[in-house]
């Protein structure tokens, strides 16, 4: 027996005596236009009985043109809190303070805000005064990410940072089922089941795949949303529609140039070899790449070794052990023991991983060094290049490390990256920033 | 397959529409009979997802998946659980007569065991028909 509160701020397809049904699918024009993802369905998508279904939010469960949808407008039902909410013990930088007080300011106006804090600047932390807050109003908040990685990672810190606010944390495949929850920690796609339920959402790396590129998650978020409420976005890397609403003063913004441990963030060394497309599928890597490695080793300096593709791993792989470096461990996004290999890489068990882009963010290792293989290839735009480098110290013990790329030639993207992060320098210098 | 069976995208069916009729040309048959689906899953899914992939190709839905069959499906099975599984089909009515002294084809979407179809054939056989075979799209 699900309770009441199962429903409230939900669209779910299950009937409920106190919510209000309404159908799943609208017809519109040719077809149909789905009410949980709001996105187009043609009207040849039909089954054998001539029903339309939504094929775009199909994994969330199948919508039919039988189904309806069921809500109970979000009530706010939390108990109030009396001891302090914020339970977290650490202390903020002065950057970071300052932060956090703008963060506050724009969630009082119920302003949508963009903190714009290099990699490793603790975004997390800056927004932990605004969310005690938020929660102490009796306020609804989810803290969302298009990345389950970064959910899971985020999901215990927030337990210990408010342990006494009630939390549930929502993914694809999950086995613990939903519950009425003040902070609500969940993939964006997690939120097409919501509707007008939150005062406040969090983005958590807003220019992630697939968030960036898909109509349907950026919906998805909005109509999560209350009409009153607002948005916090966090990102490393503001992609160019967020930088022109930026520009044309659409959207508040607050940057954090500088790292919590205050060194600047380490430039990308561009190193030219040519043709290394060719020279791998003849089974050779270029001579100063297989150099760097060697003298990786002989330092025991953990390093990550990132590659374009997926197909490229294997012949990464080879090439190395045909020069002699036999230990080679890969990883990329469907490796089913994705998740052992960078605890062990974590743990030290391993000197380095291969990998592809899926590493490119949100993972930490204390102490690592990067080179990028074929920098020049598109999937690395410039927003990838900058977060690759700023896995490089982020710890305070080893704040800074080494970024290779290697690639034919230098490209407006690699271009655009080490202007990126120069700007950044050059802001986080004026706040006194130090180079080691 | 995941999003096809089990999410109900019926639209992904003309993926092997194709493949399967150029298949179905070079074999040798009189019978075409599709593994059936229970009610339940006829009734949430809409679609056979084994019938679907035929475009005009005439076939007979010979067998029914008996009203007290009820179990979890194969696909959520181990391995010994499903080579314990219980004949779940059993002839139509008046299908003895059309399949007397007829070769029949059995269509299914994934062989892992054969527990399904062995018992499809027994069934078949039982029928009258003078032989059966098998086409599955993956194994």
């Amino acid at each position: 027996m699900l309770s009441e509160k199962s429903w409230f701020g939900r669209q779910v397809p299950q009937p409920s005596e106190h919510g209000a049904g309404r159908p799943a699918l609208v017809a519109l024009g040719q077809g149909w236009q789905c009410q949980r993802c709001h996105q187009w369905t043609h009207s040849n998508d039909r089954l054998p009985n001539g029903n339309g279904y939504c094929r775009q939010c199909l994994q969330m469960g199948r919508l039919t043109t039988q189904d309806k949808l069921y809500t109970i407008p979000e009530p706010n039902r939390f108990s109030q809190q009396s001891t302090p909410i914020l339970s977290w013990l650490g202390s903020l930088s002065p950057q970071q303070q300052q932060a956090s007080r703008a963060v506050l300011q724009y969630l009082r106006a119920h302003r949508n805000h963009l903190l714009w804090a290099v990699t490793g600047a603790g975004k997390t932390e800056i927004a932990f005064p605004a969310l005690a807050w938020a929660l102490a109003q009796g306020w609804r908040v989810a803290w969302c990410s298009p990345r389950v990685d970064v959910c899971l990672e985020l999901a215990p810190r927030l337990q210990r940072a408010f342990a006494t606010t009630s939390q549930a944390i929502l993914y694809g495949g999950q086995t613990r089922p939903y519950t009425y929850s003040q902070l609500t920690i969940c993939t964006t796609h997690q939120l097409l089941r919501f509707q007008s339920a939150f005062d406040w959402i969090i983005v958590d790396e807003v220019d992630a795949f697939p968030l960036r590129s898909s109509p349907m998650l950026q919906s998805a978020v909005r109509s999560a949303q209350k009409p009153t409420g607002s948005q916090l976005l966090l990102t490393a890397t503001p992609g160019p529609d967020l930088q022109r609403l930026v520009r044309r003063h659409e959207l508040a913004v607050t940057y954090v140039p500088l790292r919590y441990h205050g060194v600047l963030l380490p430039q990308i060394d561009v190193q030219i070899v040519w043709h290394w497309r060719q020279r791998l599928e003849n089974g050779r890597l270029p001579a100063k790449l297989t150099q760097q490695v060697r003298r990786y080793l002989a330092d025991h300096q953990p390093f990550l070794l990132f590659v374009p593709h997926v197909v490229d791993l294997q012949a990464v792989q080879a090439a190395l052990d045909r020069a002699g470096i036999l230990d080679a461990v890969t990883v990329h996004a469907a490796d089913p023991r994705r998740q052992e290999k960078v605890l062990a890489m974590r743990e030290h068990r391993i000197p380095f991983l291969v990998t592809t882009t899926i590493l490119e963010r949100g993972v930490t290792f204390a102490n690592v060094a990067v080179i990028i293989f074929g920098g020049d290839d598109e999937v690395f735009s410039t927003a990838a290049l900058v977060q690759i480098a700023g896995r490089v110290g982020r710890s305070a013990q080893y704040p800074t490390g080494e970024v290779t790329c290697y690639c034919h030639s230098q490209t407006r993207v690699i271009q655009g990256a080490q202007h990126m992060i120069g700007q950044l320098n050059r802001q986080g210098r004026l706040l006194g920033g130090r180079i080691s | 397959m995941q999003q096809y069976k089990f999410q109900g995208d019926y639209a992904l069916r003309r993926v092997f529409q194709e493949v399967l009729t150029q298949v179905l040309l070079d074999c040798e048959y009189d019978i075409l009979v599709p593994i059936p689906v229970d009610l339940a899953t006829w009734q949430n899914r809409g679609f056979n997802q084994v019938t679907a992939w035929l475009t005009d190709q005439p076939y007979f839905q010979a067998l029914t998946v008996k009203a007290h069959h009820k179990s979890q499906p194969q696909s959520a099975k181990s391995r010994a659980e499903r080579l314990r599984t219980s004949q779940p089909f059993q002839l139509v009515e008046k299908a003895a007569p059309l399949l007397a002294g007829q070769r029949v084809l059995l269509l299914d979407d994934v062989y892992t065991t054969g527990r399904t179809l062995r018992h499809a054939a027994a069934e078949i056989i039982l029928g009258g028909a003078k032989a059966v075979t098998s086409l599955t799209l993956a194994r």
